[in-house]
């Protein structure tokens, strides 16, 4: 596995012995760490030292952790994981659609941490992605130009949603991608309606592409938040 | 109406003597003069005591003046005639006196009649609470049956004043002007002016403006409950027709108020009781789950974390991991029972909001599945669900808490390498989920405490860890979707059968017309 040496990421948490902990183990890992503990300090750090990664939680002594999202957000678009506790559970699917990339729930396992820190990583640094003409995930095979989805090397029927569908997931791969963002994205932001039927179409698209490495254990499930698409 | 009495009387009167003088003037019947009973007992019935003595007295003067010798003088010459004269009168009278005392308790028993129904339909009312709604229709039946213009309630709820009014609103102006001033006037005679033996505990109260009382006073009786005031009944516009019949009845009223009062208040402090109880009970348990169940993986934590911080013994790189690994998943252990735990509380407190779309029942079961293999690696899983399950309308993660929780408590007690099912299929309302084990089954004993929270079937030898919760979240969740849920033994070769419903809504068209993957 593969990540920019020395990356540089933003820690912001009010808890020490969290501080604490993912300091410890990124720098083992080789990021360079600088750790806030309040959103005042966080901001401050953040137009000093341009972090390539934050790791922000929401909950935060002084400023709205969402605050400090938003004012990030409207200067650049550094790849932001969000930490989020029991009392901000629902500031996470908000922060999703602020425009965080990934989210961690407390309490975490270190092997989490370090898994989401890397694909958000990768994705800012391949914002090209989905460019290419033919993309394959395990036996699946998904042909964007001429929109053509096989399995195992027989073709797959899918109807005009479900391959917006999967073309959203396959130039997606390993990003979080929210209910809302997926319904904006395939029926539109003034479709509100439709975002219940959501689910019943990701189910179908699972059901069609299902094989013994399809795509029906890929798009997994996040309860609650979204869908993510795993590439590994 | 007393003029109309004596009026009725003396025409009853004249037209008996009319008919004495024109049509029994030929036959000459003896004591004809007894037919003036009837003119007597005519008014006593129609008019009462007065019009009846009247009616006596003037038939024996006319008998007298027109038919007794010699005629057109009061004076009698045969003294047997006298004798029967008198006789007359005397009969008159008392019959006179009976029937008109028939008609008074007859009248009577109306009024008390009336009383008896209009007293039945406020305590009836009553009999709900001594709520605002409850208080309003008291008011809206006693305005119907009284005659005032206004009726108004006003009670004591804890500190603050419930007011209910029915009537004209112009009158019940001058009753919201008086009230305040009401509770510091003194006792007065009840409001009708013709009868002062009226038993109500009355308090009139005079406009300031006004020197003189006047029908637009305020006529206030408090309700009481064992002698303390807690509210009060009030009049406005009483007319005259006010009696004591009307007096009772409020006097009744208000002391039914009273004692509806005192049993809400009663009925309030016993559910508080309860509550208390259920509290009580629910934080003995809570701390008797944390006492034991949470402490005991801080127990590991706790030594494993010292042991690796142990300077003088050389750990072999195997057994850091085994102390690193006991930590993990003691840890990941504390925070499930902490997420239960949570979860509890909210269905507790009510405050759980199912955030419901439209769901592939499959979807959710083979997610929960997937996140199951660690709990039961043990055990076979099995999963059989209908073909032709429509798309349901619930909130996926607690669905799937549901599922996670029947199948961690099947894994749970059923023996290694048995098999745990997961079945659905739907009927025209529902869709029955069913997660059943060949474990050991439930104690009959047990099964109506299954889903209560902390309760656990003792029997088993080591006690299961956990909190006794997941069972009681499965409860509270499938009832926030408005299922239910049940448990009964197998009868097929052992085991526990859990099964739970969704109700089926309506699939909307749009998403019935994208249609059923064939399959």
């Amino acid at each position: 596995m593969s990540h920019p040496t020395g990356a540089r990421v933003l820690v912001v948490d009010d808890e020490p012995g969290i501080l604490r902990a993912v300091q410890t183990n990124l720098s083992r890992h080789d990021f360079r760490i600088e750790t806030a503990s309040t959103g005042q300090e966080a901001l401050e750090l953040y137009n000093r030292i341009h972090p390539d990664l934050v790791l922000l939680d929401l909950g935060l002594p002084d400023i709205d952790g969402l605050e400090v999202l938003r004012a990030i957000r409207q200067r650049a678009s550094t790849p932001i994981v969000v930490l989020s506790a029991h009392e901000t559970e629902r500031d996470k699917v908000v922060a999703l659609d602020l425009g965080a990339d990934d989210y961690l729930t407390k309490p975490f396992g270190v092997n989490e941490l370090l898994a989401r820190v890397r694909v958000a990583l990768r994705h800012a640094a391949r914002p090209a992605a989905g460019t290419q003409p033919v993309v394959r995930f395990g036996d699946v095979e998904i042909d964007m130009e001429r929109r053509r989805v096989s399995v195992a090397g027989s073709d797959v029927h899918v109807t005009p949603t479900e391959w917006d569908l999967l073309k959203l997931f396959a130039t997606n791969p390993d990003k979080l991608l929210t209910d809302r963002m997926i319904t904006d994205a395939v029926w539109g932001s003034s479709y509100p309606a439709q975002a219940h039927s959501l689910h019943v179409y990701v189910a179908r698209l699972r059901k069609k592409l299902e094989s013994s490495d399809g795509l029906r254990r890929r798009i997994v499930t996040e309860p609650g938040v979204g869908y993510r698409l795993v590439t590994e | 109406m007393w003029l109309l009495g004596y009026g009725g009387a003396f025409a009853a009167v004249t037209l008996v003597s009319l008919f004495i003088g024109l049509v029994l003037g030929q036959v000459n019947l003896a004591n004809s003069s007894m037919l003036y009973l009837l003119a007597v007992l005519a008014s006593a019935v129609a008019f009462g005591r007065g019009p009846a003595i009247f009616a006596s007295v003037t038939a024996f003067l006319v008998f007298d003046w027109f038919f007794v010798t010699p005629q057109h003088q009061l004076t009698v010459t045969d003294p047997d005639e006298w004798v029967s004269l008198l006789f007359f009168l005397l009969t008159a009278t008392v019959t006179g006196q009976l029937a008109a005392g028939q008609r008074a308790r007859a009248r009577e028993a109306q009024e008390r009649e009336r009383e008896a129904v209009v007293l039945y339909d406020v305590v009836r009312l009553l009999g709900e609470g001594s709520s605002e709604q409850v208080l309003q229709a008291v008011a809206e039946r006693l305005r119907q049956e009284l005659p005032v213009s206004g009726v108004g309630i006003e009670l004591e709820h804890g500190q603050a004043m419930t007011w209910v009014s029915a009537g004209d609103p112009d009158a019940l102006a001058g009753l919201r002007l008086t009230r305040d001033a009401a509770r510091v006037l003194q006792p007065g005679p009840a409001p009708s002016t013709h009868d002062h033996a009226a038993p109500g505990r009355w308090v009139r109260v005079v406009h300031p403006t006004r020197r003189t009382p006047t029908h637009d006073d305020v006529h206030l009786v408090p309700v009481r409950v064992s002698d303390t005031r807690v509210g009060a009944l009030l009049l406005v516009g009483t007319s005259d027709r006010f009696g004591a019949s009307e007096d009772r009845l409020v006097s009744a009223a208000a002391a039914q108020i009273g004692q509806a009062h005192e049993r809400a208040r009663l009925r309030e402090e016993a559910t508080e009781a309860e509550i208390l109880r259920r509290t009580d009970q629910l934080r003995a348990a809570l701390l008797n789950a944390v006492s034991h169940d949470l402490r005991t993986p801080l127990a590991t934590i706790m030594a494993s974390a010292g042991s690796l911080r142990q300077q003088d013994v050389p750990w072999t790189e195997e057994e850091r991991q085994d102390f690193a690994q006991a930590i993990e998943e003691e840890a990941a252990h504390l925070n499930h029972l902490v997420g239960n735990l949570l979860d509890l509380s909210r269905i507790e407190g009510g405050s759980l909001q199912p955030n419901k779309s439209w769901q592939e029942l499959e979807t959710v079961v083979d997610d929960v599945v997937d996140r199951l293999k660690p709990v039961t690696r043990l055990h076979h899983l099995s999963i059989q669900l209908a073909q032709d399950l429509p798309p349901m309308w619930f909130d996926p993660v607690e669905i799937g808490e549901v599922i996670y929780n029947l199948v961690e408590n099947a894994a749970k007690y059923a023996p290694p390498e048995s098999q745990i099912d997961i079945l659905a299929r739907a009927s025209d309302a529902e869709v029955s989920v069913i997660v059943q084990d060949r474990g050991p089954g439930i104690p009959p004993a047990a099964i109506p405490h299954l889903f209560d929270p902390f309760y656990r079937v003792i029997d088993g030898n080591p006690r299961p860890r956990g909190l006794g919760l997941g069972l009681a979240i499965v409860k509270g969740l499938v009832e926030a979707h408005g299922g239910r849920v049940w448990v009964e033994n197998r009868l097929d070769g052992g085991g526990a059968r859990f099964t739970f419903t969704l109700p089926l809504s309506e699939v909307p068209a749009e998403m019935a017309s994208v249609g059923h993957a064939p399959r």
